[in-house]
């Protein structure tokens, strides 16, 4: 069976850092230790290359008059500014206070808000589905009706019980599944790195 | 059948007006003017008693570090209780050095690491480790090396007596986020030092991901939930000798508001709950 250079590479990597981590040998480790510099290396370069990626993807789309020009303009600006903010002649990188101001007062509130919105929007979501029927929709929004009513804030008595209630519900049924989850994608994982690094999947 | 989409626009648009009016209105009284009505501490959790019981239970001047990866949509939820579990750390008079490994992670980490510093920590007491790239593989790298070679100071120096890597530390606290969180500190890093001592906060998002971890004692504490975040700032902020408060008046959110929008949300689920009921009763419809 004909195996790419890549599939060469990631079964030979694969291999050794398994190795490192089994067996202690200096020798090894500093193999090892060499290739997760390499790793961390191609991360970064892969995000530097992303953003690249992004800017001249939304810089075409102006230029071509297609998509959503109002977006492009905001990220493109968006983007600028940071690093104009971290990158001008005696700033001082993240730790700059223009880059500092530039996170808390607009970076954090408008990331919070998009997560707020998902709230707005999984209700929306819901109803729409509802509308649509189906057995699951029911059983999703009664779960989200029992969660809903977990996490009221109330005091007393009823709180307590709330409290208790929703711990248990953290620690038994929703800790069960996601124990089981957990243990399904380790399973998963190495079974699919298994097949991987046997070639076995080498169409792919 | 009337139908929400055929009602007429003002109609259409008063629940969500009222229900903004009745939040604002409950984010004005004060919580404790409701006296007992609302609480959205867990004074019954052990969750934050546990971490403030780890954190009691250092050594003198102990060295920590703190694995700083929260992410930008969820750190409004947890900030509280890490501001208040930095302070408290450094009424124990702790040495920290704060480390990320999600860009995000770093970009709030300069943000807390200069408010502390504003608040009087210096290099004797603090060091910026910086931001790693690579995820995991800049993860497991710190087991060696978690100090840059630039970084001087008191603590960076403390931590290279004590070896350089992640076995200096007595505990390594972990602030977690959706893009990098204390999963793979468990997963990448015990298997390889299965005796560092790890805790988390972390937002609810992941309390479900994480719990199975803390029922094995791989994290020795987690507080991963509104109400455990609220009682660790309580427990923290309302002790008998509360440590000198850093965080400008954070506070958990308000818990009045946070009712009324539980209250607005059930209203809404229960009547799609109704009208689904009505939807699918057979007959003509209109």
């Amino acid at each position: 069976m004909r195996r790419s250079l890549a599939l060469n590479l990631l079964l030979v990597v694969g291999c050794l850092l398994l190795v490192d981590l089994l067996l202690v040998n200096t020798w090894i480790g500093a193999f090892a230790e060499m290739v997760r510099e390499w790793i961390v290396l191609l991360a970064a370069a892969a995000a530097v290359a992303g953003v690249i990626a992004l800017a001249a993807r939304h810089l075409a789309d102006l230029r071509a008059g297609r998509g959503d020009r109002i977006g492009s303009v905001v990220l493109l600006l968006g983007m600028s500014g940071m690093l104009v903010a971290g990158l001008r002649p005696g700033a001082a990188g993240t730790t700059d206070p223009a880059v500092q101001w530039l996170t808390g007062a607009l970076l954090v509130p408008l990331a919070a808000s998009v997560v707020a919105l998902v709230f707005v929007f999984l209700l929306s979501a819901i109803r729409r589905s509802a509308r649509a029927g189906g057995r699951e929709t029911a059983v999703m929004l009664g779960a989200t009706a029992a969660v809903v009513i977990l996490m009221l804030p109330i005091g007393g008595r009823p709180g307590e019980v709330l409290a208790d209630a929703a711990r248990w519900t953290l620690a038994v049924p929703i800790g069960a599944v996601f124990r089981g989850l957990l243990i399904g994608v380790a399973v998963v994982g190495a079974v699919s790195a298994l097949r991987v690094l046997l070639a076995s999947d080498a169409d792919d | 059948m009337t139908d929400r989409h055929s009602a007429p626009r003002p109609r259409r648009a008063l629940l969500p007006l009222a229900s903004v009016l009745l939040i604002s209105a409950a984010l004005i009284v004060p919580d404790q003017a409701l006296s007992g009505l609302v609480r959205l501490d867990d004074p019954g959790g052990p969750a934050a008693g546990e971490l403030r019981a780890l954190i009691r239970s250092l050594p003198e001047r102990p060295l920590l570090l703190v694995g700083f990866d929260p992410d930008l949509g969820t750190y409004a939820e947890i900030r509280p209780a890490v501001r208040a579990m930095l302070d408290d750390l450094f009424r124990h008079e702790a040495r920290i050095g704060i480390v990320s490994f999600s860009p995000e992670g770093r970009a709030l980490a300069v943000a807390e690491i200069d408010r502390l510093r504003r608040a009087g920590f210096e290099d004797d007491r603090l060091v910026d480790l910086g931001y790693r790239s690579g995820a995991e593989a800049g993860l497991i790298q710190t087991i060696e090396l978690v100090v840059p070679d630039a970084e001087r100071g008191l603590v960076a120096n403390g931590i290279r007596i004590a070896g350089g890597g992640l076995d200096a530390f007595d505990m390594v606290l972990l602030v977690g986020g959706t893009d990098f969180g204390p999963r793979a500190w468990v997963e990448q890093i015990l298997p390889r030092l299965p005796d560092l001592r790890l805790a988390a906060i972390a937002p609810t998002v992941l309390g479900p991901e994480l719990a199975p971890y803390r029922r094995t004692r791989q994290l020795i504490a987690l507080v991963a939930t509104l109400r455990d975040n609220a009682a660790y700032v309580e427990m923290v902020r309302g002790g008998p000798a509360p440590p000198p408060d850093t965080s400008g008046g954070d506070r958990p959110a308000d818990a009045a508001a946070m009712l009324v929008g539980l209250l607005v949300t059930l209203g809404i689920l229960g009547e799609t709950l109704l009208r689904r009921a009505a939807w699918r009763q057979p007959g003509p419809r209109s």
